[in-house]
């Protein structure tokens, strides 16, 4: 009886990760089933896997296939070229100065492609028809990330903003906001692109709207940002963001 | 998505990995397309990083082209694709403990800090503490123990598929996968009531 409850209490790691079969997995659960000591510590065993389980959640990676082929690309060629070479890190997930690299490493395959002067026995990763759609998966990926960040300012102004003095309400912030992402979005997002042909005209309002509160103080008054908060519902604009932004995301 | 030439039936992990050997690196956004996310997903279950994670699985496909005419024919490309990558988690992790060991304790804390790479207004304070646990439980655990325990809990591959992946016989991977779990239950025990 003592070396069955041994046995069992031995199989119990086992039995909790799903991979005991056959007789053995018989034998442990009709002991557990008259035991209960085993009974409990089988729960215990089971609540730490859930547990270790959801800790990882969501594990989707936060770099795109395309930006990570074209690390990998950029990779192989640094390689190609021999030792001595600085190799690019850390990655720099989600943000524009990472999104720039990526256009580097991009523009860096495109120099390799055939028919264009190269040296040495370095080999393009892609062909001319894949790289366009790396470039104009990047493309849309920044389009989708400006729309991501212009959203954040955009919810915050449709939201109740904290007050900052009688009937006036602070916009600093957002406004603060509102001016970088123009700028940078200025930058790195042409809306005329045919990549993003699509979200020219969401693009378009949502660069008009953070115009407007762009232009606010840091401290205004409530009826000034109740304006343009109609003006964000008359033009359906954050339900326009989110659909967009799904799209170019694919 | 790549194609047999006159065929329409995409191109095979095994058709891929030929076509990697002879030098072809085309043939590596559609390999990488079917396997970076379960890459990503073991490296980061071993890692506990996602930067380190993603790293990881570059340089998993670099070494895949890189070695792809040693790549046995007659083996399954996924098990292959995922030793390598277990192979360089373990070397990561092994250069992150040396350099670790230089940094302060709090710098040494907030690489324990849970695998988010941004702040999420969900995760409150207890979240947090209960990463670190969990962090600090697996990075304890012995380098084969954890490889065993990653492949198993976070992929669910079988048995005979660990064995094969990490080169060891089923009794090891066995022995391994319960000491694990012991491991983990000690260490973790009543934080998961």
């Amino acid at each position: 009886m003592m070396f069955e409850h041994l046995r069992a209490r031995r199989r119990l790691p086992l039995l909790a990760a799903g991979v005991l079969d056959g007789p053995a997995r018989g034998a442990t659960l009709a002991h557990v089933a008259s035991c209960s000591s085993c009974r409990g510590e089988l729960d215990e065993l089971g609540a730490v896997l859930r547990l270790l389980a959801s800790d990882l959640k969501p594990a989707e990676p936060p770099l795109s296939l395309s930006l990570l082929v074209a690390r990998v690309g950029s990779r192989l060629d640094e390689l190609d070229r021999g030792p001595g070479t600085v190799r690019p890190r850390p990655w720099v997930v989600a943000s524009w100065a990472g999104a720039a690299a990526v256009v580097a490493a991009v523009a860096a395959v495109v120099f390799l492609l055939p028919g264009r002067p190269r040296g040495g026995n370095e080999r393009p990763l892609v062909s001319e028809d894949t790289l366009q759609r790396l470039e104009r998966n990047v493309a849309r990926e920044q389009a989708a990330r400006y729309l991501g960040e212009a959203q954040d300012v955009l919810v915050s102004v449709a939201a109740a903003p904290p007050p900052c003095d009688r009937e006036k309400v602070d916009m600093g912030e957002a406004s603060e906001r509102s001016r970088k992402l123009l700028t940078r979005g200025a930058l790195l997002v042409d809306p005329e692109g045919p990549a993003v042909a699509s979200a020219r005209p969401v693009l378009n309002d949502v660069e008009q709207a953070l115009r407007q509160v762009a232009a606010l103080e840091s401290c205004v008054r409530a009826r000034d940002v109740q304006r343009v908060r109609e003006d964000l519902a008359r033009r359906q604009l954050l339900m326009k963001i989110r659909l967009m932004k799904r799209e170019l995301e694919g | 998505m790549e194609r047999s030439a006159g065929d329409d039936r995409p191109l095979s992990d095994r058709d891929l990995m030929v076509r990697l050997a002879a030098g072809d690196r085309e043939a590596l956004p559609p390999l990488m397309e079917r396997h970076y996310r379960r890459l990503y997903r073991i490296a980061l279950a071993y890692l506990r990083n996602p930067d380190d994670a993603l790293d990881a699985v570059q340089e998993t496909f670099v070494k895949a082209f890189q070695n792809a005419v040693r790549w046995d024919r007659a083996s399954e490309v996924g098990p292959w694709l995922s030793r390598i990558a277990v192979n360089h988690a373990i070397d990561r992790y092994r250069r992150e403990k040396r350099r670790r060991q230089t940094l302060t304790p709090f710098d040494d804390e907030a690489r324990e800090l849970p695998s988010t790479d941004q702040p999420s207004p969900e995760r409150t304070a207890l979240g947090r503490e209960l990463g670190v646990r969990i962090a600090a439980a697996l990075r304890a655990l012995p380098e084969r123990q954890r490889a065993v325990f990653v492949l198993r809990h976070y992929e669910e591959h079988t048995l005979e598929e660990i064995a094969g992946v990490l080169g060891l016989s089923l009794g090891t991977v066995k022995s391994s996968l319960h000491r694990a779990i012991r491991r983990l239950r000690e260490r973790l025990a009543g934080l998961s009531a």
